[in-house]
């Protein structure tokens, strides 16, 4: 220990230090102590907002408040869409924790191959992966009990669709974010939707919510939507529709009814049909609402429009006789036939026998300015303003590019294309009197507003010639119904194949009848259309008015109207005399 | 001036103690509450869920193929129905 210093004597405390240093020390302590008092009031008082948020993020969660999509009704209350609850599955793949046999009987509860789902589990860079969506509730809870770390439920909303295939045309459906993508789903989806809320709140250790804070966004749920379809007419329609189209064999049909005095769409059923719930392998063929999205030429159906003009203009009377032998004519080097020749016939009897000569006749002394005008205003060419997505307009040419043959064709129905909707639409031009009304998907009590076309007198005189097209020595007889008084027109078309009408073998048809009962007040119209029948049977008259027949009297009854016509009664009617 | 010190240093105390408990009763009720309308929430979805399946059981396919297979029951037809006239008065009170 003899190098040790004895502090007294350091050499180091003997040396005399200049008084500036340690002045200069206590300054620069003095100094960092200032800034340090400067620093922390600067981040605890004036500029907090980092900080604050800082501490925020470790305790305060946004949580967001799902709004309900809205349920769309029918006409009478009933549910025809809502939304409930699903629970989906999801993963965060860095997490997993599972033994061989977990994944397996994972898979089997998901009905999913094992290499889908491990191949969805393979991805460790991210941290969620969707499972599967939309599970049943079951499924979910067996899920939960397996216990498998790093497997997750959240709830979503699921939409449901209790009467299925019936209306799953005009209805529609939504995604699996709960958006509309078909149908009124999407035509009204910004109505249906709503806007979610959101709520900020205070969560403890256990992710319990033990405060809100006060930013709170309430959730706005989706509108309810009502419909003017009534349910039960839908579902007839759709039955009976589907029947016709399975005993012709036919490929498609569809069936629009529209209450004549409201504009009400109270049915629109097209077959084939699909289950919306169940949206595997569907195709364009089942989705489509072919009433309202497939054109074609409408054939006889015009001819009423065309007389209907000649009546209006005083250019003919319901009892003007019109030569129509020898069954054909010649317009500028074209033919025109009837397909049965007839001779002297009355302007009622064209309508009723389905002339095509007597129609032509009658058209070739009007302007195509007269003719265009009609067709427009009955709705032909123009997109019939209904709130739903792909609407077609279907075609009417400008007048002034007719040739004399093409308003000939046209007068009968060719050379333009309509919807079934458009054509049931236009003939309320004969059931309201004279007037086209605008119709509607929602539901509505007052009678519509209509834009006179004829005058009440030309709507009554067609209407009688339409009851006479579906009474005896008429073209749609089948149409008759047992109690009530119909009148309508059908129609018969070869659907064009390539540019030609396809050659007598391997012609494919069309029939269509559009018709209204009762017929001196007419309550509903309905158009039925059959896409090529291949049973035989091929005439409009044949394969679409039984379908009218027996829609017309199921929607009578349903409305409660009383028949207008005797009906021989299968009542036995027990009276008791009373005795004195 | 001791003794009031000590005082107010008991008021501090038991004051402070009192917030703390009021705090923790707040969130525990706050915590009930947030049950209460989770459980509010899944009546209400639950609800729904069965008036979505009372609709499905008693939609017009269901209840057409029921009445015609068990019930053996047929459509109805003007031919075997009784129209009866209702009187203005009479249609009113069943409207009302």
């Amino acid at each position: 220990m003899s190098r040790s210093v004895r502090y007294t004597s350091s050499p180091l405390l003997a040396s005399k230090t200049p008084v500036w240093r340690s002045k200069f020390i206590v300054a620069v302590v003095a100094l960092s102590f200032i800034g340090l008092a400067c620093r922390a009031a600067y981040v605890q008082v004036l500029d907090n907002d980092f900080f604050q948020r800082q501490g925020e993020v470790r305790f305060v969660r946004t949580l967001e408040l799902p709004a309900n999509r809205g349920r769309i009704l029918d006409r009478n209350g009933l549910i025809l869409a809502s939304s409930v609850p699903a629970l989906s599955i999801w993963a965060d793949p860095e997490d997993i924790v599972a033994t061989h046999t977990q994944l397996h009987e994972l898979a089997k509860l998901l009905d999913m191959p094992i290499a889908e789902l491990k191949k969805k589990l393979e991805d460790e860079d991210k941290n969620f992966v969707w499972i599967k969506r939309l599970v049943d509730d079951a499924v979910a809870q067996k899920i939960s009990k397996l216990g498998i770390k790093g497997i997750h439920q959240r709830m979503e909303y699921k939409r449901q669709y209790p009467e299925g295939e019936t209306i799953a045309h005009v209805v529609g459906f939504t995604n699996i974010e709960d958006r509309g993508q078909e149908g009124i789903e999407l035509a009204f989806n910004k109505e249906l939707g709503g806007r979610a809320g959101s709520r900020r709140v205070i969560k403890d250790r256990l992710g319990r919510v033990v405060e809100d804070t006060r930013e709170q966004v309430p959730p706005v749920d989706g509108k309810d939507l009502q419909l003017s379809i009534d349910s039960k007419m839908q579902f007839v329609a759709y039955q009976k529709l589907r029947d016709a189209v399975i005993a012709n064999k036919a490929v498609a049909g569809s069936v629009v009814m529209l209450d004549a005095i409201t504009g009400e769409v109270l049915a629109m059923a097209n077959y084939p049909s699909y289950v919306p719930d169940k949206r595997q392998n569907m195709t364009g063929n089942q989705l489509r609402n072919r009433a309202l999205t497939d054109t074609f030429e409408p054939g006889s159906v015009m001819k009423a429009f065309t007389v209907g003009l000649a009546l209006e203009t005083g250019r003919v009377k319901p009892e003007t006789q019109i030569q129509t032998a020898p069954g054909r004519m010649q317009i500028t080097g074209s033919t025109i036939s009837d397909a049965h020749p007839h001779g002297l016939l009355t302007v009622q009897e064209v309508i009723q026998k389905s002339s095509n000569v007597g129609t032509v006749k009658m058209a070739m002394q009007m302007q195509p300015r007269e003719m265009w005008e009609i067709f427009s205003q009955a709705g032909f060419g123009q997109k019939p303003q209904i709130a739903f997505p792909g609407v077609v307009s279907g075609r009417l040419r400008p007048y002034k590019t007719w040739r004399p043959i093409e308003q000939a064709t046209m007068s009968y129905g060719y050379g333009l294309s309509v919807s079934l909707f458009q054509m049931a639409r236009a003939y309320t031009v004969f059931g309201h009197d004279g007037q086209i009304i605008d119709t509607t998907l929602l539901k509505r009590d007052e009678p519509a507003v209509g834009v006179q076309v004829f005058s009440p007198k030309t709507a009554l005189e067609v209407r009688k010639m339409l009851q006479m097209a579906a009474g005896p020595g008429g073209t749609g007889q089948k149409a008759q119904t047992l109690g009530y008084s119909v009148g309508g027109k059908s129609g018969t078309g070869y659907k064009q194949v390539g540019k030609s009408y396809g050659t007598d073998k391997d012609r494919k048809y069309r029939g269509w009848f559009v018709g209204m009962a009762p017929i001196d007040n007419p309550r509903v119209i309905v158009a039925v259309m059959i896409d090529e029948p291949r049973a035989g049977k091929y005439y409009g008259g044949d394969v679409a008015a039984p379908v009218f027949s027996e829609l017309v009297q199921q929607a009578l009854r349903m409305k409660s109207v009383q028949p207008d016509m005797s009906v021989k009664p299968q009542i036995v009617m027990h009276t008791v005399e009373e005795s004195f | 001036m001791t003794r009031l010190n000590l005082v107010l240093l008991l008021a501090v105390l038991a004051s402070a103690l009192y917030l703390v408990r009021t705090q923790y009763e707040s969130r525990r009720l706050y915590v009930e509450l947030e049950k209460a309308i989770t459980q509010n929430r899944k009546l209400e979805i639950e609800n729904e869920r069965l008036q979505i399946e009372k609709r499905a059981q008693a939609t017009s396919l269901r209840v057409e193929k029921l009445a015609k297979d068990k019930l053996e029951m047929r459509s109805v037809t003007p031919a075997i129905t009784q129209y009866v006239k209702q009187s203005d008065a009479a249609a009113t009170r069943v409207i009302k």
